[in-house]
């Protein structure tokens, strides 16, 4: 990684639990709205981003179409999360709770096959499945509160700036063949 | 390929082709040189940074992967370990973007290894060295492009290693760890290949990082599905690409050594390994990480003199005492300028063929050349 890449990644973390406490501490109606516009524009960037990567360049991979499928469904998720503005926050939380639990199980599942397949990195692909997983159950918990959805979203996003903050200064770990 | 095949190796070729053993030596150091040759080592030897013929570990997880540094990767990588067999290939209804990479898939007998091969004639024992290392690398490395792409030169978990057995072969699938602390393990077929990811263009996605060092061990013998391979298996047999890449290089350093008109492709000197076949085969299928003590002792047997082991810093000194005018006429300085002019031509010849993915190379370099 190189010092920019790494200056990069500690301002968007610092930004990251900046927005995050935001919202803890202010819970509003138009922070909910904000919070969803930006997640159904940063799903729709990464799934129309898979989807011109894939008729581009791995349409003629083998193994290719996973990355269309991919596409596909962020890009779902994108429209039904801009969908999701004006209905009531319950629909958002069993919405929360669906990405939640869907991405955990999916990423405990291909933990435990890169820990059968390819010896590895599978720790933090698990932890990253249980952290959802954990999530998805708290919105089951407090979905009666009224601002859970807004407090889940912010507590995932901490989680993530702390990932992204501990890997920028984490040496990097590099497996590279000499080739 | 390691040290083995580019140094000892490149030595008994050398002198089964009819150099003298101190110009075998010469030729094997600067075949084995272009594997050390990185920036950090020119700038401590206070050479040209555009000579680079490497990069380190380092120098690697700190390149960029923007399209600047894609180039910069691209030029070293493409021009020294996995020369493109062929620019214009065409395949169908795919983009240029997936074009520009598919034509740097690496492999032997391409118009390239003929003008690296042409280039290097006439020109000081060090570009010869250059050459050799080039060409008996298109053998290791084919069908993987020395350019970060995830869709050319990934693997997945079709990854057979066959042994021999009666008229056809065993199977057994092979186990990818990423630890490089451990060496590889050959018993139970567990290799060590760069990480998965997805991203197009980083560095994990170049040359052979996924299949591991599979590609380096003259013994081994593969089946696994390349990415870029349509799901067609692609078996890989190093043992017979092994020799010949060992009998093509006999035939090139003739054709240097004005034996033959002219270097042509898909031609082998087999008769002049005739009577070393057995031994050679022995070398080469016999399951060791590096073979460099064999293939030393059958060196030292072919010449009946001693081969000196490889020190990367055997001509540092010269170099680096010489005066500005004199360094030109010292071993490394000559290396140097194989290096440079070998780079130009390559990247000269990727840039005529349409594709930018290795930049473009300054034409006063490939006149001087």
């Amino acid at each position: 990684m190189t010092l920019f890449q790494r200056i990069k990644k500690i301002l968007l973390s610092i930004c990251m639990f900046a927005a995050a406490l935001f919202f803890i501490l202010n819970p509003s109606d138009e922070a909910y709205m904000a919070v969803v516009s930006i997640l159904s524009i940063g799903l729709a960037v990464t799934g129309i981003k898979d989807i011109v990567y894939y008729y581009t360049m791995a349409k003629h991979m083998v193994g290719g179409k996973i990355i269309l499928i991919q596409g596909v469904i962020i890009l779902d998720f994108a429209i039904v999360t801009g969908s999701l503005t004006n209905v009531p926050k319950i629909f958002i939380l069993m919405y929360l709770i669906g990405i939640h639990a869907f991405s955990g199980v999916v990423e405990i599942l291909r933990a435990m096959e890169a820990k059968r397949v390819v010896e590895g990195p599978w720790k933090m692909k698990f932890s990253h499945g249980v952290v959802n997983l954990v999530l998805a159950i708290a919105c089951l918990i407090f979905i009666r509160q009224p601002n859970t959805a807004l407090i889940i979203y912010s507590i995932g996003l901490m989680y993530s700036a702390a990932v992204r903050l501990f890997s920028a200064f984490e040496k990097t770990t590099f497996v590279v063949i000499r080739l | 390929m390691q040290m083995d095949f580019h140094y000892y190796a490149t030595y008994c070729a050398a002198f089964i082709a009819g150099y003298s053993h101190e110009e075998s030596l010469d030729i094997a150091y600067s075949a084995q040189f272009v594997d050390d040759c990185s920036r950090t080592l020119l700038a401590k030897i206070k050479g040209p940074s555009s000579a680079a013929t490497t990069q380190m570990q380092l120098e690697m997880m700190d390149a960029r992967t923007d399209p600047i540094g894609l180039q910069d990767i691209t030029r070293i990588w493409a021009s020294f370990h996995f020369l493109p067999r062929d620019l214009y290939a065409e395949k169908k209804k795919c983009s240029k973007r997936y074009l520009n990479k598919y034509r740097l898939i690496c492999g032997p007998n391409g118009d390239l290894v003929v003008k690296t091969v042409e280039l290097a004639k006439g020109k000081p024992l060090q570009s010869v060295g250059i050459a050799m290392h080039v060409l008996a690398d298109t053998w290791a490395h084919a069908n993987f492009a020395g350019t970060p792409s995830l869709v050319i030169n990934n693997t997945n978990y079709v990854f057979y290693e066959l042994f021999p057995d009666g008229d056809g072969y065993k199977e057994k699938q092979i186990k990818f760890v990423h630890k490089t602390s451990a060496p590889d393990d050959l018993d139970n077929s567990i290799y060590t290949n760069s990480l998965y990811q997805r991203n197009e263009n980083t560095i994990m996605n170049l040359g052979h990082g996924r299949a591991g060092h599979l590609p380096d061990y003259s013994f081994a013998r593969y089946r696994y599905l390349p990415a870029w391979g349509e799901y067609e298996d692609m078996i890989k047999e190093n043992p017979a690409d092994y020799m010949k890449a060992f009998t093509q290089m006999i035939y090139a350093m003739k054709y240097i050594r004005g034996e033959y008109d002219a270097f042509e492709t898909e031609t082998y000197d087999n008769e002049a390994v005739t009577p070393h076949l057995l031994r050679i085969k022995e070398i080469l299928e016999k399951r060791q990480v590096i073979a460099c003590d064999d293939w030393k002792t059958f060196g030292e047997e072919l010449s009946g003199r001693k081969i000196t082991d490889y020190s990367m810093d055997t001509y540092f000194e010269e170099y680096m005492k010489s005066s500005k005018a004199d360094k030109d006429n010292t071993f490394l300085g000559r290396f140097i300028r194989g290096a440079i002019v070998h780079k130009g031509m390559v990247i000269d010849e990727i840039f005529r063929s349409g594709n930018i993915l290795a930049g473009f190379s300054k034409q006063k370099i490939i006149n001087e050349g």
